[in-house]
C-alpha cells in the first residue's frame, strides 16, 4: 500500500460494465511511489467516500480488485482508507539514512495532521 | 521481497471493512546495500515490528500469505506485509 492525497476525480459515461458504479479518483502519490508510466499519478476506485484534499492509504493489485468487487475487475488500485494521523520516526529515518525523497514526504502531508517525534 | 526499515505508522478511522484490524507501518525501502532508497511502502504488520527495526516487506499473494496462508485468501486486503524482522544481513 502506499500514501497519497486525492486530488480530482474522473467521470467517464462510457466505461466497463463492472465499474458503473465505481467512483474513480485521481491520487498522487506522497514522492515515495513511482505510478507506471512516469505519470506521476493513479486512478483508483474509492471505497471509502474520500475526497479532494483527503491524505489516503491506496492498495494495489489484486487486494484493490477484491476491494472493487471481485476478481474479475478492471481495476489495480483502490481507495481503502482516509488517514486521520500518522507518526514518523525521525531517528529510524535517519538511522535508516533516509534520502530526500522521504524528507519530500514528510513535508508534504504535515498539514494532514502528521505528528513527528 | 524487499528490504526496509520501519520508520513510522499510520492510522485511518474511516477505511474499507478489511483493512480492520490490521497495523499499517510506515517502511523506508532500502537498496541492494541496506541503504533507504526514499520511497515508502505502507506494510501490514503482524510481528508487531518496532521502529528502527530492519525488515523484510513482501508483496502480492506473498503479502497475503503472511496474513493468512493459503489459496484462499483472495479477499484479503493487502499488497504488503513484514515478513522478518531482520537481525544481521551480510
Amino acid at each position: 500500500m502506499i500514501l497519497g492525497r486525492v486530488i480530482g476525480q474522473v467521470w467517464a459515461a462510457r466505461r466497463d460494465a463492472r465499474l458503473q458504479r465505481a467512483k474513480l479518483l485521481v491520487v498522487k502519490p506522497h514522492a515515495i511511489y513511482e505510478p507506471a508510466f512516469g505519470t506521476r499519478h493513479l486512478v483508483a476506485t474509492d471505497d471509502v467516500d474520500a475526497g479532494v484534499g483527503d491524505d489516503v492509504i491506496v492498495c494495489l493489485g489484486a487486494p484493490a480488485r477484491a476491494s472493487a468487487g471481485g476478481n474479475d475487475m478492471p481495476v489495480d488500485a483502490a481507495v481503502l482508507g482516509v488517514v486521520d494521523r500518522f507518526e514518523l520516526n525521525l531517528e529510524a529515518m535517519r538511522a535508516a539514512g533516509a534520502g530526500p525523497g522521504i524528507k519530500r514526504a514528510l513535508t508534504v502531508p504535515a498539514g494532514a495532521g502528521a505528528t513527528r517525534k | 521481497m524487499i528490504r526496509g526499515t520501519v520508520v513510522g505508522q499510520v492510522w485511518a478511522t474511516r477505511k474499507a471493512r478489511g483493512l480492520d484490524g490490521q497495523t499499517l507501518l510506515l517502511v523506508a525501502a532500502c537498496d541492494a546495500e541496506g541503504r533507504a532508497t526514499g520511497r515508502l511502502v505502507v506494510a501490514s504488520d503482524t510481528l508487531d515490528a518496532r521502529a528502527g527495526e530492519d525488515v523484510t516487506v513482501a508483496f502480492g499473494s506473498g503479502a497475503r500469505n503472511v496474513l493468512r496462508a493459503g489459496p484462499e485468501n483472495r479477499d484479503l486486503l493487502c499488497d504488503a506485509a513484514i515478513a522478518a524482522i531482520v537481525e544481521g544481513a551480510g
